[in-house]
């Protein structure tokens, strides 16, 4: 079933100047906050507990969670981060929520500042988007005029809170939490060695919470419908809408937001969603999430609901809401290589292991591609996928395997078939 | 760099408060705002000494950050998307469509400076693959007829990035 009333996207296309506070507040912009600084902050993250939030940037982790591990450190300052780094290919819903409704973020990282008693929030978006970094100074600079940043923030004495905009510079391992950190530190963005956990050793050392775009869009949501009627948009695995991507041989490639367990059929087939493939062959299979995601077989996604649950059960994952789908003229080889050059290009080289790993394993499908694989090589693979993904230190090096095992697990016998 | 360019990049590197935390920002708006598309060594120690750090490691963030270029760049630098989405999208025709228009071949830049294309990673614009991106506008669903018209459209100044 469609979804009936858009939650993050309720105002998108409506408002004429997506930065004015004015229209904004029109479609029910700041609510949530007007209600949140009248709760009790334990009152909050009861709420965001119950919403069952899975964080919207690929790892899924519940959300009130990890507001409760930072609101339990003791140690001041506290950051909010917000992760608008978007660099997963076939993933571009973040843009759409900055460029068409930035108020909406500011309003969730205000919400977690007042939450956590912050004074400073960042946000950090890539450096290819630019034009939106344009776009959110000027959100930033409305929302400060109308007193919902900066020094006693809608009056209430003490309350002060501002954002810093962050430039990324096109590096994809910057989206890493704790690259990103070093990042807006004026660094090189290179992994942290984890632990310590970023709530308590975060930017510039001090506690730090780390949220995706959507993530903070959401908790404006919750906030505004209650942690259960958020909950019951989706399922019991996780609670609320889920922004898609929809890109390659389909035939309406766009963003959408569907609700958590609606079936991927509708999603892939639907006029009003993907409406089949764009090419007229049948999907072969369907990349989820990202490059760091799992392929699905056209077996495996079959009759699946779009649902934390149903997914993992079935060995794929929601991630950041990329949905690739590829068609029947496309080989597994072939993928795979194209999703391996992506590693090789990003791999950050601090750790051994992940730097030659991306490098070999390019070379192997490479090989594979010609048909030049030796008895054995299949094995030599799997091998060289568990040292990566073993040995590697952060999620990038860790998470090069997902898609190599998944696409071996599916279509073993076209890699059978470059041996020789 | 004369005084008045020296006052353009000083106004660039503290327009927001001139801090270690904007070190992208300001160098990719510098960058931008050169003529040849890339940080010269002049513009990197003027902002390693107005954000209090050494050449050495406003260096070593040029160098990092895929954005950021040591080299003078053509003056339309055409970055063809070549992740997985688009790739499957025919983004390899866009480069024979550009070799065959332009007579370079992929990373060379085009006798009379104007042009060169190499491949990037995926921009964001995923769901009007193939994509081309030059500086920060991104052309999509393009074919040979519309890269032809983009490049001559280029040339002639009748679109303008
Ligand atoms: C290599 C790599 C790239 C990542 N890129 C992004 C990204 O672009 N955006 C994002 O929100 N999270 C990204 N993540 C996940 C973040 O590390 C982090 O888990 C997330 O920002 C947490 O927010 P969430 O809990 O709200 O999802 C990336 C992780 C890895 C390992
Ligand atoms: S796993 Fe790869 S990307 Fe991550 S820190 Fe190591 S080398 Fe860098
Ligand atoms: S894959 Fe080409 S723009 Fe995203």
């Amino acid at each position: 079933m469609a979804l009936k009333e858009p939650v993050l996207l309720k105002r998108v296309e409506k408002m004429t100047d997506p930065t004015s506070v004015e229209e904004f507040t029109k479609y029910g912009g700041f609510d949530a906050l007007k209600k949140a600084v009248i709760m009790d902050k334990e009152a909050i993250l009861d709420e965001l507990d119950t919403a069952h939030l899975r964080g919207r940037g690929g790892a899924a982790y519940p959300l009130g969670r990890k507001w409760r591990h930072l609101y339990g450190s003791q140690n001041t300052p506290k950051y909010i981060v917000c992760n608008a780094d978007e660099g997963e290919p076939g993933t571009f819903k973040d843009k759409m929520l900055l460029e068409k409704d930035p108020l909406s973020v500011i309003e969730g990282m205000v919400i977690a500042g007042y939450v956590f008693g912050s004074n400073d929030g960042y946000i950090y978006i890539r450096g290819e988007y630019r034009h939106i970094q344009a776009v959110f100074h000027q959100a930033v600079r409305n929302a400060r005029a109308a007193g919902y940043l900066g020094k006693n923030i809608m009056g209430i004495e003490g309350f002060d809170y501002d954002l810093h905009i962050i430039s990324g510079g096109g590096a994809y391992v910057c989206g890493e939490n704790s690259a990103l950190l070093n990042s807006v530190e004026g660094k090189t963005g290179r992994p942290r060695v984890k632990p310590p956990h970023l709530a308590d050793v975060g930017l510039y050392l001090k506690p730090t919470l780390v949220n995706n775009v959507e993530s903070f869009a959401c908790v404006s949501a919750v906030i505004n419908m209650g942690g259960e009627a958020f909950l019951n948009l989706g399922t019991k695995d996780g609670g609320g809408t889920k922004l898609i991507c929809l890109s390659g041989h389909i035939k309406n490639p766009g963003v959408y937001e569907v609700e958590l367990g609606m079936p991927l059929d509708e999603i892939l087939y639907s006029e009003e969603y993907g409406g089949g493939t764009s090419t007229g062959r049948p999907i072969k299979f369907i990349h989820f999430g990202g490059q760091s995601g799992p392929i699905g077989t056209s077996e495996q996604i079959k009759d699946r609901l779009y649902d934390y649950g149903d997914f993992w059960y079935n060995k794929l994952a929601i991630g950041s809401g990329a949905i690739v789908v590829m068609d029947t003229s496309v080989n597994a080889i072939d993928y795979m290589t194209s999703v391996m050059e992506f590693f090789v290009h990003e791999s950050c080289g601090k750790c051994t292991p992940c730097r030659l790993g991306t490098t070999r394993l390019l070379e192997l499908f490479k090989k594979f591609q010609r048909h030049g694989g030796k008895q054995g090589d299949i094995e030599k693979l799997e091998k060289m996928l568990e040292h990566i993904t073993n040995l590697s230190a952060c999620g990038l090096g860790q998470s090069v395997s997902v898609s190599a095992r998944s696409a071996l697990a599916g279509y073993r016998d076209e890699f059978e078939a470059c041996i020789n | 760099m004369d005084i008045r360019e020296r006052n353009e990049k000083l106004r660039i590197i503290h327009q927001d408060g001139g801090e270690q935390e904007n070190i992208l920002e300001i160098l990719i708006d510098l960058q931008f705002a050169s003529e040849e598309g890339y940080i010269d060594k002049e513009t990197a120690a003027l902002v390693a000494q107005e954000l209090h750090m050494t050449e050495t490691r406003v260096y070593e963030i040029v160098s990092y950050y895929a954005m950021l270029k040591e080299k003078p760049q053509a003056k339309f630098v055409l970055k063809v998307c070549n992740s997985s989405p688009c790739h499957f999208s025919r983004s390899e025709e866009v480069i024979l469509s550009l070799e065959k228009k332009l007579g370079v071949p992929i990373g060379k830049t085009t006798d009379d400076g104007l042009f060169a294309y190499h491949y990037i990673p995926c921009v964001g614009a995923c769901d009007i693959g193939p994509v081309v991106k030059i500086r920060d506008t991104v052309f999509g669903s393009l074919d040979d007829d519309k890269i032809s018209s983009l490049i001559d459209n280029l040339r002639n100044g009748e679109v303008v990035v």
